[in-house]
């Protein structure tokens, strides 16, 4: 399958089976969608042998992979909602302004203990796991996240296994003990920030009602100042309010930030919602976005955002990109009583209750029902070009559109299909730029 | 006139598990899959700089 599309003057043949990207001129990308154009015989026939040449080399019209997902009972990452509780109180969050339409309390450490041993004691083979610090807010359970962190070391050296931690926070309480102690034992950290000060404290209000953007910003600062050259995110939500985002993450930029990423809010709040009206708009924005960023980077002033990376030269291999999320079978949500459900998203649905850390098992009717789910089920995927890349989207987001968890959500595919397209041009002008 | 501007290169690694997970929800911003690198070979190429 190709994908023949035209950023401002470029255009771009991206081939789906192969997944390779070639530029092209005007006329070769008429001709390729099929329009009729007068041509002479000598440039058709010039057309055709470049067209054969990549045929040839299995760079145009190559075969879809019939590679089978990779599927295993090994558990490799669990998202630790140490807080059902938060210093914030944000209008669109997902989780119920951090309660997740339940009690507002913290995870014990014996809680956490046996959620480790759980993510240990199921995984298999493999040596590197995965724990995600989640909330509400983390920061308001802090004493216990580093229990677990020391506890997961030492329990993991014992098997010859090794974590990788990620801490997702508001900033609210981060002081430079905190900061000190992410520098030493995160992987990675997300910071929430939505761009400039209007924006977030329209949205990102504290218990009191107040704008919360005075207060986290020079604590976002402060830890990208201490942070030196690991992993981190600055990461923000944009709402049907700011749909001139382009204008957020370039002022994220202009704080100094290096690595910043901007979402498509998901909620039901009808000021808020993404809604599909919104999607021209949104489109142009992201070509602004990058626009913005292709002349950042040519100036030397270039700085990362997330949508916009793409690796088609050495991304994952096809099985992985085949592959659905991982949620409810190699990734799981454990909640402070320590029920276990497939994904964040899902906490506290009893639907997909599928356990507790205490009791050590899985519901297998609900687990097979997610490990089921592959790039293959998702038939709506099969003729877009966007599928190995984005490997069929976000299984809750799909259930809580459609009721089923194969049924892609349309206004997130169009979103991705955008922010793809201006990803390979990027990469193009990059490639330029090297030459 | 056609520009080849990217390919993938040939993989030694297939299918080996040993990726991250790849959540794709908005909120956790881990990753889409085509963002990700192979977390296999990313592990060989560190080893080999040292």
């Amino acid at each position: 399958m190709r994908h023949i599309f035209t950023y401002r003057d470029k255009h771009y043949i991206y081939d789906v089976g192969s997944g390779s990207l070639h530029e092209c001129d005007e006329r070769t990308a008429r001709l390729l969608q099929g329009e009729k154009i007068e041509i002479s015989d000598e440039e058709c026939k010039a057309t055709l042998e470049e067209i054969e040449g990549l045929r040839a080399q299995g760079l145009l019209d190559a075969s879809e992979t019939q590679e089978r997902p990779i599927k295993s009972n090994e558990v490799k990452a669990l998202c630790l909602h140490v807080s059902h509780d938060c210093n914030l109180r944000c209008k669109y969050c997902f989780a119920d302004e951090g309660a997740y339409h339940s009690a507002r309390e913290v995870m014990s450490l014996a809680t956490a203990k046996a959620a480790i041993d759980f993510l240990l004691k199921n995984s298999g083979k493999r040596r590197v796991l995965e724990v995600d610090f989640f909330g509400g807010e983390p920061l308001m359970n802090l004493g216990v996240v580093k229990e677990t962190v020391a506890y997961a070391k030492a329990e993991g050296a014992k098997l010859g296994k090794k974590f990788l931690f990620t801490t997702t926070t508001n900033a609210l309480l981060l002081d430079d003990e905190t900061i000190r102690f992410f520098n030493e034992e995160m992987e990675n950290v997300v910071l929430s920030l939505d761009g400039r000060k209007e924006v977030h404290d329209a949205v990102r209000k504290t218990v009191n009602g107040k704008g919360s953007f005075d207060a986290v910003l020079p604590h976002i600062q402060k830890f990208v100042q201490m942070r030196g050259d690991k992993s981190y995110y600055v990461r923000g939500t944009f709402t049907a309010k700011n749909l001139d985002f382009s204008r957020d993450v370039l002022f994220l930029a202009d704080c100094g930030f290096e690595n910043i990423s901007l979402e498509p809010v998901v909620t039901d709040i009808e000021e808020l919602a993404i809604k599909e009206e919104h999607l021209p708009a949104i489109e142009a924005e992201y070509e602004k976005l990058c626009d913005a960023y292709i002349a950042r980077e040519a100036a030397g002033k270039g700085f990362l955002f997330f949508h916009f990376q793409i690796d088609l030269e050495g991304g994952p291999c096809l099985a992985k990109r085949v592959s659905a999320c991982g949620a409810g079978n190699e990734y799981f949500s454990v909640v402070p009583s320590g029920d276990i459900y497939p994904c964040h998203q899902f906490a506290g649905d009893k639907e997909f209750k599928m356990g507790n850390v205490f009791e050590g098992t899985l519901d297998e009717t609900i687990r097979r029902r997610f490990a089921e789910n592959s790039l293959f089920t998702r038939k709506k995927c099969g003729d877009c070009f966007a599928k190995y890349i984005c490997s069929g989207g976000c299984s809750a987001n799909n259930y809580h559109y459609a009721g089923d968890l194969n049924e892609p959500y349309p206004i997130t595919c169009a979103m991705m299909k955008k922010r793809i397209e201006c990803a390979m041009h990027v990469l193009a002008e990059r490639k330029s730029r090297k030459k | 006139m056609i520009k080849t501007i990217a390919k993938p290169a040939e993989r030694k690694q297939t299918a080996c598990g040993e990726c991250r997970s790849t959540c794709q929800s908005a909120c956790k911003t881990s990753c889409t899959v085509g963002n990700q690198s192979c977390e296999r070979i990313t592990r060989e190429q560190k080893i080999e700089r040292k």
